[in-house]
Formats: structure tokens, C-alpha cells, sequence
């Protein structure tokens, strides 16, 4: 069988996985298991195997279901097209899938009726990956339902937790907004120009824009930056994935997120081509700078593990925005990166948050502390995540910030406006507060004291710490060898989104994209400027070196000496303490900051107002910034 | 409850209308499902009118009877035989050497027949048991919880 | 003619979005939801209608060049997007549901446990 069935086979192999769980599954746990372990490895295989003719060869497969090709240059079949891009995000997808999958046989052991997540989980993958996979419209919405419903039914998962069910109703009609502003910019689409495939569209729009078309791309971009979570709309984003699974926060964080955002960048650079025009420019680059401020001044001021980790995937997402709307070559290769990373690192993060709610059984972090003596393996792990997410040297996050940074600066010189270089200065503000909070996060959950409550906790399983230690791995590597990552996957999806002469042609037959005025531009490597990895890395083992000697050889019982503990009579330190037995000196996790609350009183008041939890606001804002986004792109884009 | 005394007693009239209705849901849906390739009609909209006959026996007879008659983990089962069924189907074109979807059986019958459409109609009955036996499950599902909205739920943290 | 349809559509979807937006019961909020699927719908249908054509139902030999019918591309579009509609009303309804039993109240107002 050649190569070109194996992303329908991959699609359809994730849904049949999700109805023969409900045939067979319904009592036995290990058919459940097999069933879904079977189906998320030969995903895996089957994308796996087109990297080489797709990234590596160049080729871009095209797949016309029912062998329906276009008629006179019209296109009247459903087709699946397959490019660099789309291949790109489709392996971040299977591979998010299939470390979810290995993690939750140990994770939800505890659970009830496991065959509903089972199929929720599977069709929640295929979903997704039929979105990156698909090139026609339509089929890309009905991929948007799926994904959307599943994502509902698991955030209700555990519904005997409070909150669970809130967070899936107020889910479900911001989502439900969304997709029907997509559904109708499609339907507006299709009245103007009679064809529902990308690459005709493409062809056909490149610089006609009637008054129609525009209102079908605000409406469009609105309802895909719902999906991507961005400011206005991240509010369930928030509650959702700290009431979900971790198993499944994990793969919402990692791959439903990426889904809005391949889902903008398709709109935005092939099908409309529209990222010439700077207030688009402009507008994607604000919303982007505004996600990655909000979400992360949100996230210092929690209590609860989950929705600080959420709050920054939110502000990550923000990242990856920016990059992508400085519209140029280097600023969309920074994002693809970033956004490659941020599944590795937010993923890993989740997880090791999954061990300790299931070890520790609380997700608050008033409550949580000192376990790094009881779970050592987790927390390191957590350290090389909390690490990657601030942008150290020599992990991942530096390298896809450095570039982000670079290409910000590299536009402001390029095009004049000083006010790109601001850009520069917003995102290194925002990581420093990212750093900022995970040392919150680690003292308050791993190192400090361990409460009484929790002397007998027990390291995590085996089969949950295997996905953990290959996430931690492929972060290390994805920073030392970025020059690798940068030839075999980065640049031939940016290659794919700005010359779209390709993509066109293999699904219209050759000669379509120039008889259309499409051309194609040459694009530089992305170069990363003078950073050396290696030094970056035997820097980094010398100082953690140093600081294990320092704490090795101080006193590790100083704060013992103190109190009197054992024998309150004869202790001959016990006048000075009144007889009092020694309390807890741990630093709880929403105390480590106060100073910076205190300073930004006012900010804080409004913003943590503006969360006001009732679905009505969220709606609100919602339908706010879509008027917002339609009179900007009305206004400007003539 | 007052209300909820109100619905078991079933009223005759109801009775008898439910009982005059649900062949003709029933022959009337099933004629639209599998005429679909040569009339309007198809798979959705002849799923829907059979799953109604779940609604007006629940209305004749009241949720205990409806529950006896119609097995919900039945329902459940069916319909994703319906899905396995239609995902087979499509996947014929991939077995034959073209593409996923196409229509292999073709030349089968003259136009106007029942069985002329190939793989078509095959598909278009798949999807209108899917619907069928789905829609009905949902609202078997959603009738039961109406039955016990007065119960207390604990929550825990 | 068409142009009462599109009217209408774009109606029902602000009118959707204010139910939305404005109303504090959770059941009321579910059915603006669906009246914006209803208004999106009513506008693919009318987008396909073209004036004086004939249903798209021919035999082989029957169509000529000039053969003038409606577009049945919308027609199907609508299908799937009507059937989208009702699962989402049932899911946001069986959650209602759920809502009522844990909070014994349908006022969004107070379902707001997750907040700040």
C-alpha cells in the first residue's frame, strides 16, 4: 500500500480504536487498554513514516477522496493535503497522543467507567489530527465539532469534583460561539467564490477582497483564535484544564491549543495570504503581547497547581502568536519552534502534576510541600520543565525564545517601527515573571517542609515516570541540537507556509498557482546568532555542581537547633522558647510574592474582577473582541 | 410529587395516538433511509423520524415500559456497529487499489432501482442506522434522568 | 428576494448573541446557543438558492450545458450543520442537569466556584 492512504488510515484507525472500545471495551479494562495502545502506536507509525517523502523529500500528498480531481480547475471533491506544515503539527498530535495514552493506564486506575474516556480520548485524537491533515474547509470545521465535544466530555470526566461540570458548560458555550463564527465565515466564504478547497481558495483570493470576504476572515480568525485560547477567550481554558485529568490536561495544553494555532496560520499565511498587510500585522502582535502579560501576572497570584500551569500555557500561547504575526520568515520559524517546545515542556510540566495529585492527593499548594524527599524522580524532572519554560540556556525554551527575541528586533529594524522593538522588551518581562513563578511553584510544592500529612507518600509509578523521562530527554536534545530541529522540521514548515506555490499546484494540477499571479520568495536559514550550546551546558553542570556541594556540606538539620522539640523540661534551650514545641517554618505557595501583590494592588483587583467566573461575562468579552477584530480589519484592510 | 403522578397515569387518548403513529414512524423513516440515493432523503433525516418512535412510546406509556421495551445498552452497542460498518466501507476503495471513499460496486442495477448507487447506498444506510439507534440512545438517556432530579449529590474537593 | 432570508439570518444570530450574553438562566443561555446554529443554517440554505432553477436531480443523459439548477452543495453543508446543532443542545442540556444536582440552582450567577 503506498504512502498517500496512511493519513486517512491514521485518521480512521483513531475512530475505529473509539467505536470498538464501545463494542468490546465495555467490561474489560485490559481490551480497553490494548485496544487504545494498538491504535495511538499505529498512529504514531503511520505519520512517522511520511516524514521521510514529505519533510525530507519535499513532496507535498495529495489525496483526493472518492478520486474526485478537480473538473475545468474547479475543485469538487473533499481532499486531504498533506505538506510540510501540516506534517509538522500531525507529529506533534500523534506524539502527545501516544505519551497520554501510556501515562494514563497508570494514572486512571482509579477511575469508573473508563471505556467513556477511552473513546472520548480516541476521538479526541482523530479529531485533531484530521484538522492538521485536511485541506478543505469544511471538513476542517466538522474536525473543530469533534474536537470540541470531546474536549467537554472529558473536562466532566470526574464529576463528583466541584468545578468539573462548570468548567465543561462554560467550555462548551464559548466553544460553541467559536466554532459558529467559523461555520459561518466558511458559509460566507463559499457564497463568494463557489469552491470549499484551501489551495482554490488560495488562488482565488490572493488580493481581491470584496467587503465579503474580509467579514468571512474576521469571523474566521475570531472563531480560531476561540480554539487557541488567546486573551479574551482564555478564560475557560483556565478552569478546564485544572479540572480535567491530568492525563487529558496534558494533551488539551499540548495539542487542542496547537490546533487553534495551526488553524490561525493556515487561515492567515495560505489560505487568505493576507500577512502583507501590517495592521494585521499589528493586530496579531498586540493580542499575542496582551495573552502572554495577562496570563502570566494570572498565574503568580494562584493557590491551585493546575491552574497556575494553566495560566501559563495560556501566556505561551501568547509567545508563539507574536512570532507567527511578525510576518516574516524568522519571526514564523520562532513560533513554530516555541510552539513544538511549549508541548514538550507544558506537557511534562502537567504530568509531573498528575504524579503528585495522585500521590499526594491535593492540587493545592498551601497544602503540598518538601516532596522532593519523598518524589525525587518527579521533581527532577519538574526542575528540567520549570527550567525549559523560563528560557535557561542550554534547554529548549531559550533557544525558541532567542529567536522570537531576535526576530522582533530584526522587524523593528526592518521595517522602522520602533514599536516592534517593545515587543522585544514585553516578551524578556514576561519570562523573568515565568521564572518567577515556577520558583514559587517548586518551593512551595517540592522543596520547604513535608507536612505530617504526607510522610508516607510514595515515588510514582513506572509506567507514569517512562513518558515523563522521554519528554525530558527530548527537551535537553531539542536545546543542545536546535540546529538539527531547525533543518529537518522548522524550515521546511516555514518553507510551506510562505511559498504556497506548491501546495497549490499539487492539488489543482501543475500551472494553477502562476496562472493566479501566486509567486514564490526565497527564504534565508534562520540563523541563531553566536550562542554556543556546549558551553551553555558544562556552565549549567558547574553551577548546579556547585550549589549541590554548598547545600551538601551546610548544616541540613539548622532548622532544628532552634526549637525544643523532643524534651520541653531539660532542653537547655527551652527558656528561651517558653516550652513552645517548633512549628512549621514553610513558606506557603501564595506567599513567596507578596511584595509584588501588595505593589500592583490595583492591577490585580481589576484583573482578578474581570474572572468573575459567571459565563455571561466570558460571553461578553467574547462578542466584544469579535466586533473589536471585524471594525479593525474593516477599517484597515481595503 | 404531584407532577410526577400526573405523568404515570397515562391518558388514553395519548395511548391510542401513540399507537396509531409508531408504524408510520416507523415504515415512513426506514422508506426514507433506504430510498435516499434515488428520492430526498438519506441517511440523517430518515434516522431521526425512526428515533421519534422512542419519543411516542415514552409518551403512550411512560419511562418503565419504554426502558422494558427498548434496551439502552443495546442501542449503545448498534451504534457503533453502525460506524464500524460505514468506516469499513470507505476503506473498500483503499482494499480494491483507489482511493479511501470511492465508489466500487458501481454497476450494479439500472437507475431507479433500490440497489444502484454502489457503495453508496450501503453507506448512506450505515450512516441512517448510526443516527438511528444514536438519537434514540440520547434521548432514552436524557429521559431517564428526568425521572430523578430530586436526588442529593455529595461532592468532594 | 433572498435578501429577507440574509436579513433574517443575521437577526436570529445577534439575537442569539444577546440571549447569550444578557440572560442569567443557564437553560436560556443554552437555547441562544441554538438559536445562532438556527440563524447560521437559515443563511447556508438561502446562500444556494438560485432564482428559477430546478432541484439538482438528473440522469445522465439529461444534463446539457445549460442545465439551471439549485446549488446542492449548501443543502448538505446544512444537513450536518443542523445535526451539529442538536448534539451541542443535548450535551449543554444533560449538563444543566448535572449543574441543578450539584448547586440546586440554575442562576449563572451563582455557579461561579471557579473564579479569580
Amino acid at each position: 500500500m503506498s504512502y498517500i492512504h496512511f493519513p486517512v488510515l491514521a485518521v480512521m484507525l483513531l475512530f475505529m480504536g473509539a467505536f470498538l472500545t464501545v463494542v468490546f471495551g465495555r467490561h474489560n479494562q485490559g481490551v480497553r487498554v490494548g485496544i487504545c495502545t494498538v491504535t495511538s502506536v499505529g498512529a504514531f507509525a503511520l505519520i512517522a513514516a511520511l516524514i521521510k517523502p514529505v519533510m525530507l523529500g519535499g513532496e507535498v500528498i495529495s489525496y483526493w477522496m472518492g478520486n474526485w480531481s478537480p473538473v475545468e480547475g474547479y475543485a469538487i471533491g473533499i481532499g486531504y493535503e498533506v505538506d510540510q506544515l501540516g506534517l509538522f503539527f500531525a507529529l506533534l498530535v500523534v506524539a502527545t497522543v501516544l505519551l497520554s495514552a501510556i501515562y494514563s493506564i497508570k494514572y486512571m486506575e482509579n477511575d469508573s467507567s473508563l471505556d467513556f474516556y477511552y473513546v472520548l480520548f480516541q476521538m479526541l485524537a482523530g479529531g485533531v489530527l484530521g484538522l492538521v491533515l485536511t485541506g478543505d474547509v469544511f471538513n476542517m470545521f466538522i474536525m473543530i465539532e469533534i474536537m470540541t465535544f470531546s474536549a467537554v466530555g472529558l473536562t466532566a470526566f470526574r464529576n463528583h469534583k466541584w468545578g468539573a461540570v462548570e468548567a465543561a458548560f462554560k467550555y462548551l458555550i464559548i466553544g460553541s460561539i467559536g466554532s459558529s463564527m467559523v461555520l459561518f465565515g466558511v458559509a460566507i466564504l463559499y457564497a463568494q467564490c463557489h469552491t470549499l478547497n484551501m489551495a482554490q481558495l488560495s488562488s482565488i483570493l490572493s488580493g481581491n477582497n470584496s467587503p465579503a470576504t474580509i467579514m468571512a476572515f474576521a469571523l474566521m480568525f475570531t472563531g480560531l483564535a476561540v480554539k487557541a485560547f488567546i486573551v479574551p477567550f482564555h478564560a475557560p481554558a483556565a478552569d478546564s484544564y485544572a479540572a480535567a485529568p491530568t492525563s487529558i490536561s496534558m494533551v488539551f495544553s499540548g495539542m487542542v491549543n496547537k490546533a487553534g494555532v495551526y488553524g490561525m496560520i493556515r487561515l492567515v499565511y495560505i489560505i487568505f495570504r493576507a500577512m502583507d498587510s501590517s495592521a494585521l500585522q499589528m493586530l496579531m502582535v498586540v493580542f499575542g503581547c496582551v495573552t502572554m502579560f495577562v496570563g502570566v501576572t494570572m498565574a503568580l497570584a494562584q493557590h491551585d497547581f493546575k491552574r497556575l500551569l494553566a495560566f501559563h500555557s495560556i501566556s505561551q500561547i501568547g509567545y508563539v502568536i507574536t512570532a507567527a504575526g511578525l510576518g516574516t520568515a524568522l519571526g514564523l520559524t520562532g513560533g513554530l519552534f516555541h510552539a513544538m517546545n511549549h508541548t514538550l515542556f507544558k506537557g511534562l510540566l502537567f504530568l509531573c502534576a498528575g504524579a503528585v495529585l495522585k500521590q499526594a492527593g491535593t492540587t493545592n499548594l498551601d497544602q503540598l510541600g518538601g516532596l522532593s524527599k519523598r518524589m525525587p524522580k518527579t521533581t527532577i524532572c519538574f526542575l528540567v520543565g520549570a527550567f525549559s519554560i523560563s528560557g535557561l540556556p542550554p534547554f529548549n525554551g531559550f533557544a525558541s525564545k532567542w529567536l522570537i527575541y531576535q526576530a522582533a528586533f530584526a522587524k523593528a529594524v526592518e521595517s522602522g517601527k520602533i514599536i516592534y522593538a517593545f515587543v522585544t522588551v514585553i516578551a524578556v518581562i514576561v519570562s523573568v515573571m515565568t521564572l518567577a513563578s515556577f520558583i514559587k511553584v517548586t518551593q512551595a510544592a517540592f522543596f520547604g517542609q513535608l507536612p505530617a500529612r504526607l510522610n508516607d507518600v510514595q515515588e510514582a509509578p513506572t509506567l507514569m515516570l517512562v513518558p515523563m523521562w522521554i519528554m525530558s530527554i527530548l527537551c535537553v536534545l531539542s536545546g543542545i541540537f536546535y540546529n538539527v530541529v531547525d533543518k529537518y522540521l522548522l524550515a521546511p514548515a516555514t518553507d510551506a507556509a510562505i511559498n504556497v506555490t506548491n501546495y497549490i499546484d499539487t492539488m489543482m494540477g501543475g500551472g494553477y498557482a502562476a496562472a493566479a499571479g501566486v509567486r514564490n520568495i526565497a527564504i534565508a536559514p534562520a540563523e541563531f546568532s553566536y550562542w554556543n550550546p556546549i558551553l551553555w551546558l558544562v556552565l549549567f553542570i558547574v553551577v548546579l555542581a556547585a550549589a549541590f556541594i554548598v547545600m551538601i556540606t551546610g548544616k541540613s538539620d539548622r532548622g532544628e537547633i532552634l526549637c525544643a522539640e523532643t524534651d520541653v523540661e531539660d532542653g537547655k534551650y527551652a527558656t528561651f522558647f517558653s516550652g513552645e514545641h517548633s512549628l512549621p517554618s514553610h513558606v506557603a505557595g501564595s506567599d513567596l510574592f507578596w511584595g509584588f501583590k501588595k505593589d500592583w494592588k490595583k492591577y490585580f483587583h481589576v484583573i482578578e474582577g474581570l474572572h468573575s467566573g459567571i459565563v455571561s461575562d466570558y460571553a461578553l468579552w467574547a462578542v466584544a473582541a469579535s466586533a473589536v477584530i471585524v471594525i479593525v480589519m474593516f477599517g484597515f484592510m481595503r | 410529587m404531584k407532577l410526577k403522578e400526573g405523568i404515570r397515569e397515562k391518558n388514553v387518548v395519548v395511548k391510542c395516538g401513540a399507537d396509531t403513529f409508531l408504524p408510520f414512524a416507523l415504515v415512513f423513516g426506514l422508506c426514507v433511509i433506504l430510498l435516499g440515493t434515488i428520492s430526498p432523503g438519506g441517511g440523517f433525516q430518515g434516522g431521526v423520524i425512526v428515533a421519534s418512535a422512542c419519543l411516542l412510546v415514552y409518551l403512550g406509556y411512560g419511562y418503565d415500559t419504554t426502558s422494558k421495551a427498548i434496551k439502552i445498552s443495546v442501542l449503545e452497542v448498534n451504534e457503533s456497529l453502525g460506524a464500524i460498518l460505514y468506516v469499513l466501507l470507505a476503506c473498500c476503495g483503499i482494499v480494491f487499489g483507489v482511493r479511501f471513499c470511492e465508489n466500487v460496486f458501481y454497476n450494479c442495477g439500472n437507475i431507479g432501482d433500490l440497489i444502484s448507487a454502489g457503495t453508496i447506498t450501503f453507506m448512506s444506510f450505515s450512516v441512517g442506522y448510526k443516527v438511528l439507534t444514536g438519537i434514540g440512545f440520547l434521548l432514552l438517556l436524557l429521559l431517564s434522568l428526568l425521572g430523578n432530579t430530586d436526588e442529593e449529590e455529595e461532592m468532594e474537593e | 428576494m433572498m435578501i429577507v432570508n440574509y436579513v433574517a439570518s443575521v437577526f436570529l444570530v445577534v439575537l442569539g448573541l444577546y440571549t447569550i450574553v444578557t440572560k442569567k438562566n443557564i437553560i436560556k443561555i443554552v437555547i441562544g446557543t441554538g438559536i445562532v446554529d438556527y440563524g447560521i443554517n437559515l443563511f447556508i440554505v438561502s446562500i444556494g438558492f438560485n432564482d428559477g432553477g430546478t432541484a439538482p436531480i438528473f440522469k445522465m443523459s439529461e444534463i446539457l450545458s445549460g442545465a439551471y439548477f439549485v446549488d446542492p452543495v449548501p443543502q448538505a453543508l446544512t444537513l450536518t450543520s443542523i445535526v451539529i446543532g442538536a448534539c451541542v443542545d443535548a450535551m449543554a442540556l444533560s449538563l444543566c442537569i448535572k449543574l441543578y444536582k450539584q448547586y440546586k440552582t440554575v442562576n449563572a450567577d451563582e455557579i461561579r466556584r471557579l473564579h479569580g
